[in-house]
């Protein structure tokens, strides 16, 4: 593919006309014949044991079909680790425990329903915090594991440790060490469209479901599993997703709420919709995983890092979810982020009673980032060396491999940290101690990142296929498991199926996800989406051209001739070139490019040139007709690590990039307010400028809602700010200052078309680097996120009577 | 959701008399604060009875400065904030129409809902208190007029008796030298008040002859700062009567610790406020109060 056409140009996303005018059909707006709605009736404690559960009142009420409880219904185990169940029996753990469901013929019925059910608890001593759970005679959240033995304490039977070099060394060698502690709070996705999903069984007992996921084919292991749990073995799940309001990591597990329509579609032989309240998503969804981390580095004389160790404490929740893998992405930049030789990771994941937490984008990277990279600047001034220079003395290089064993094969990270110090006016502006007006302080801060950038391996396959599927106008319809959830992989797929076989972006469309079409994936996560489809999508281009130029040899120079023959009835005097097309047509002369079949060679004349669509059509309607369908399956050459060991290249290249912030704080009101943003990012390759420029601006917003606004604030265990009311998240009122955005593009070899994968970088330095210029304006370390006005005044006054 | 009977009056005598009629109805105007409740199931009327199209309830009646002005209960923010006049004559008022909510809720909701809402961080009452609005109230057979200091009694309580409704605001004409100006922070643009702060102050030259002071969200109601308007009236609006200004309406404030801010921060940016906020009307910062014809 010596020239692109179509990939590197900015395209408008294929699905954006009806999202836009209203048309796209989200789970909210699916309905079947018969439907009925499902509730969650959610527990009133955040540790206790149910004494009873009385339905009788919402059976009696009028429209209520079903009211299910653990003690009838089959047992369902839920979650990684089986230790989460669909319905709650024995004890409840968390505020937002199962304890029953209803469904009604409508969705006020069931909510009515649910408050008549009657819950007798006995609560039981609680847990909160993480630190006081790992204590001697804290209460255990699971008294017994999967198989039935007892649980003595309250740490996750996980390990994640990474030991590399000789750390005692490290620290001899080093002349410089800083250390500190950081936290990240619990935040929410904060989907625009809530979470649901719609459950029907067939008359065979075979499931669909659809769902607001992103792995619909795990989902599709998990559902056939539940099924064989209600003694349907041997059952289908077909999971189709339609269209997503945002995903953001929500959709990385299966819910308990899909497991409840699916009993209750069982039970009451109707289909079954269940979908989320606001209140419900940000009380009831499992939100990102708060952690907490200590971070100790030094460096050397010269201001070469020598050893990095790093600790990290997660607050799990009640159950095991994907919040509880953060650490297999968190070694990334604990190990990988600079170049650093001996390094010293490790984490340990603690039930509480809190909610459980699932995935966010990022997957622990922000966690550990914003912790590393202000540490870094403390380290840079320890030495007395600008903090710019002190990353670019141990700025990663390709070709190198990492103490985790990641293999750096393109890297950008140098111009991402040099070309953010120019955008940012970094030489003059940063230690300048810059007043603003009255008594406002200005400040530049920066931070970097790296991440998966080519797949992620966490699961025995990191694979993804595509089937194209061509009609007999020429058009690819195309069938691939990924997720479009709002990010653009439908416009990038659909220019890489363009580019690939050689037709027209607008004869592309891209099917709905459905398991029951569409070749597997693992997922759309490890911002693996765009770099996997397309992968998948140029080996089926590939192949796609062989066939094609196959049935060329034959329908090419028939379709040609007849061409010729009605160019001659037309224009009698016509006289075509000599051209021995017999001859010519020979699969490896022909030519595609945006729908048309040439010969290479061939003097260029109209009816040499052949629709890909007459092609089809004679390939089709002859004697022994054929229709062209091809498959690509495309697993990345990368490898599943081992997390307790901390080693292994899990991703077929490495995202790097560096955000820059200016920002002015208010010493009196404790105010922060962004004057500018400046993010390089090395994408490999811009795909679609248009939706990648997409995904950074909304990335940075979530960023600035990460490092200035976001959290959810629990009591007791109990989420006292579940709405958009007591959660902010910023807007377009908040984003009101420049964003310069630059990409450094490395050419990724094992990339397609040169790119990586960029879905979760753009949110993960922000916070850290708005910190740093923070630091740069007034003085201040706020190590506890968001960084609240409050916050700020407190840390100023400490400085002031430190100062004193 | 559960349904409603709508009624939609088109004379206050027939609202008054629906309301007799259903005492369970609940009065509403914008429902931007209503329908929230009603879904959080807070609140659960028997009916509905909307103030919209009331005639007597609707308008900005304005023409002369010298008369003041009444403003129909049912006006909406929107309408508050655009409108020259009170722009002109009352910049504090048009100042906290302003940064009420969005564009959406601003066409929506009304003075009158903001101030029967009574919530403590109503961005409307500080501005009404420090231009001190009084409010007609219209019951079946009889009306009454009640200062706004005396219609708040706790965080959603007034002295509303069950069958009266707000018909209007009143203001009287701007003082000579009155300057004024509202201020508020949230986390985010958009977001209730952490504090705010509604001030008026009647200037001869730099000297201060009279003070009006109201901050939100730091008390159960809207709350003058008399203390510290006592501290400003006859002095000279120097630096160091702005510090002490600024440090007594901090002590004065009596705010709690929620998920918006803590009750330390409501405090410290109520001092900061002032001290600014006096410090730019006097130099000039706001436009002054046109003087009365
Ligand atoms: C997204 C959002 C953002 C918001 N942001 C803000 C904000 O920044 N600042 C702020 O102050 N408020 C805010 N609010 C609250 C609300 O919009 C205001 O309080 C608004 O002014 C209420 O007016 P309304 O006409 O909608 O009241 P309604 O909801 O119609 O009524 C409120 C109450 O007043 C009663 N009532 C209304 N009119 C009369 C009358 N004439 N006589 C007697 N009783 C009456 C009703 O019975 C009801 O009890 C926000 C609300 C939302 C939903």
């Amino acid at each position: 593919m010596a020239e692109l056409r179509y990939i590197g140009t900015e395209t408008p996303r294929p699905e954006a006309a009806d999202k836009a005018s209203g048309r796209a059909t989200y789970i909210h707006d699916l309905q079947r014949p018969g439907m009925l709605h499902g509730k969650v009736k959610f527990s009133e404690h955040a540790h206790a044991r149910i004494v009873r559960i009385d339905t009788s009142k919402a059976e009696r009420l009028p429209g209520v079909k079903a009211v299910i409880t653990a003690r009838n219904t089959p047992e369902v185990r839920i979650g990684f680790l089986r230790d989460n169940f669909a319905l709650k029996g024995d004890k409840v753990r968390q505020f937002r425990d199962e304890v029953a469901a209803v469904a009604a013929i409508d969705a006020e019925t069931a909510a009515a329903a649910v408050e008549l059910i009657q819950v007798e608890y006995e609560p039981l001593p609680a847990v909160f915090d993480p630190v006081a759970a790992l204590e001697e005679g804290a209460p255990l959240i699971h008294e017994r594991d999967e198989r039935g033995r007892p649980v003595t304490s309250n740490r996750l039977p996980l390990t994640y440790r990474h030991d590399s070099g000789d750390l005692a060394a490290g620290r001899r060698a080093a002349r410089h060490v800083v250390s500190g502690e950081y936290s990240t709070p619990l935040i929410q996705q904060c989907c625009l469209g809530t979470a649901g999903c719609l459950a029907e069984l067939d008359g065979n007992g075979h499931l669909t479901i659809w769902a607001k996921t992103q792995i619909p084919f795990l989902a599709q292991r998990d559902f056939v599993r539940a099924l064989a749990d209600l003694g349907l073995k041997g059952k289908n799940a077909r999971v189709i997703v339609p269209t997503l309001g945002g995903g953001f990591g929500t959709g990385l597990d299966t819910h308990a709420y899909e497991y409840l329509a699916i009993l209750l579609a069982w039970r009451t032989g109707r289909p079954v919709k269940i979908v989320y309240s606001r209140e419900e998503e940000f009380a009831c969804l499992s939100p990102r995983q708060s952690a907490r981390s200590r971070i100790e580095q030094g460096c050397d004389a010269d201001g070469r890092l020598t050893f990095r160790h790093v600790e990290v404490l997660q607050d799990n929740g009640a159950y095991a979810s994907w919040g509880a893998t953060y650490p297999s992405v968190m070694m990334l930049p604990a190990t990988s982020l600079y170049r650093v030789p001996n390094v010293h990771f490790e984490a340990t994941l603690v039930y509480t009673n809190n909610t459980y937490c699932q995935a966010m984008r990022g997957y622990g990277n922000p966690e550990i980032t914003w912790g590393l990279e202000q540490s870094l600047d403390d380290l840079a001034e320890a030495l007395g060396v600008d903090p710019l220079e002190l990353r670019l003395r141990n700025c990663n290089e390709p070709g190198e491999v990492t103490p985790m064993g990641l293999k750096i094969t393109t890297c950008g990270l140098r111009e991402c940290l040099e070309r953010t110090g120019q955008k940012l006016g970094w030489r003059e502006k940063r230690g300048a101690g810059r007043p603003g007006p009255g008594p406002r302080r200005r400040g530049v801060g920066l931070a970097s990142l790296v991440h998966v950038g080519g797949g992620g391996r966490i699961y025995r396959s990191d694979a993804t296929g595509v089937i194209l599927k061509f009609d007999d106008f020429g058009n690819v319809n195309v069938l691939h498991g990924g997720v479009e959830m709002g990010q653009g992989l439908h416009s990038v797929l659909s220019l890489a199926v363009a580019e690939a076989v050689g037709v027209r972006p607008e004869s592309v469309f891209i099917n709905q996800t459905d398991t029951g079409t569409c070749p597997w994936d693992v997922g759309t996560h490890a911002s693996r989406g765009a770099f996997m489809a397309c992968q998948a999508a140029l080996r089926a281009g590939a192949k796609a051209r062989q066939r094609i130029f196959v049935l060329c040899e034959g329908i090419f120079p028939e379709e040609a001739e007849r061409s010729l023959k009605a160019l001659r009835k037309k224009n009698p005097d016509y006289a075509p070139p000599a051209f021995d097309l017999r001859a010519a047509a020979r699969r490896e002369n022909f030519e595609l490019e945006g729908g048309t079949v040439t010969i290479k060679g061939a003097p260029v004349e109209p009816w040499l040139r052949v629709e890909l669509s007459r092609i089809l059509r004679g390939a089709h309607f002859r004697e022994q007709g054929e229709m062209l369908t091809v498959e690509a399956f495309y697993d990345p050459p990368n490898e599943l690590p081992d997390f307790e060991r901390g080693c292994g290249n899990m991703s077929a290249c490495y995202a790097f990039g560096t955000q820059g912030a200016e920002v002015e704080v208010d010493t009196e009101t404790g105010e922060v307010r962004i004057l500018r943003l400046v993010a390089v990012h090395d994408v490999g390759k811009a795909l679609n400028p248009q939706t990648l420029k997409g995904q950074m601006y909304g990335a940075l917003a979530q960023g600035l809602g990460y490092a200035l606004y976001e959290e959810v604030v629990t009591e007791h265990g109990r989420i006292v700010n579940p709405d958009f009311r007591d959660y902010k998240i910023p807007t377009a009122c908040e984003m009101d200052f420049p964003i310069d955005l630059d990409f450094v593009e490395t050419n990724e070899p094992n990339g397609p078309f040169g790119a990586k994968g960029v879905g979760e970088p753009g949110l993960v330095p922000t916070a850290p680097a708005i910190a740093n210029a923070i630091y740069d304006a007034v003085g201040i370390r706020i190590h506890d996120l968001p960084i609240t006005p409050g916050k700020v005044l407190e840390a100023l006054a400490a400085k002031d009577s430190c100062g004193r | 959701m559960k349904r409603y009977e709508y009624h939609r009056p088109r004379s206050l005598e027939e609202a008054l008399r629906l309301k007799g009629a259903d005492p369970g109805a609940c009065y509403v105007a914008g429902a931007t604060d209503v329908m929230v409740r009603v879904r959080a199931g807070d609140l659960a009327p028997t009916a509905l009875i909307s103030l919209r199209g009331v005639p007597e309830l609707r308008g900005i009646d304005f023409g002369d400065v010298g008369r003041g002005a009444r403003l129909g209960a049912a006006t909406t923010i929107g309408e508050i904030a655009a409108h020259p006049g009170l722009r002109e004559a009352y910049p504090v008022l048009a100042q906290a129409a302003a940064v009420l909510g969005s564009v959406q809720i601003r066409n929506a909701a009304t003075v009158g809902g903001n101030l029967c809402n009574a919530s403590p961080c109503a961005d409307t009452a500080p501005a009404l208190l420090v231009l001190g609005a009084r409010l007609r109230l219209q019951r079946p057979g009889g009306h009454r007029e009640v200062p706004l200091e005396e219609f708040f009694r706790g965080p959603g309580e007034t002295c509303l008796a069950r069958d009266e409704v707000v018909t209007q605001v009143l203001l009287d004409p701007p003082a000579a030298g009155a300057r004024s100006a509202y201020r508020k922070q949230g986390r985010v643009h958009m977001d209730l008040a952490q504090a705010s702060l509604a001030v008026l102050v009647e200037l001869d030259g730099a000297t201060c002859r009279r003070a009006l002071l109201a901050a939100g969200s730091v008390a159960p109601v809207p709350l003058r700062l008399k203390p510290v308007e006592a501290l400003l009236a006859g002095t000279r609006l120097d630096e160091g009567v702005l510090a002490e200004a600024g440090a007594l309406a901090a002590r004065t404030v009596a705010p709690i610790t929620d998920v918006r801010a803590t009750a330390d921060y409501r405090r410290a940016i109520v001092g900061v406020f002032l001290r600014r906020m006096l410090a730019d009307l006097r130099d000039g910062g706001a436009r002054p109060a046109r003087r009365p014809a």
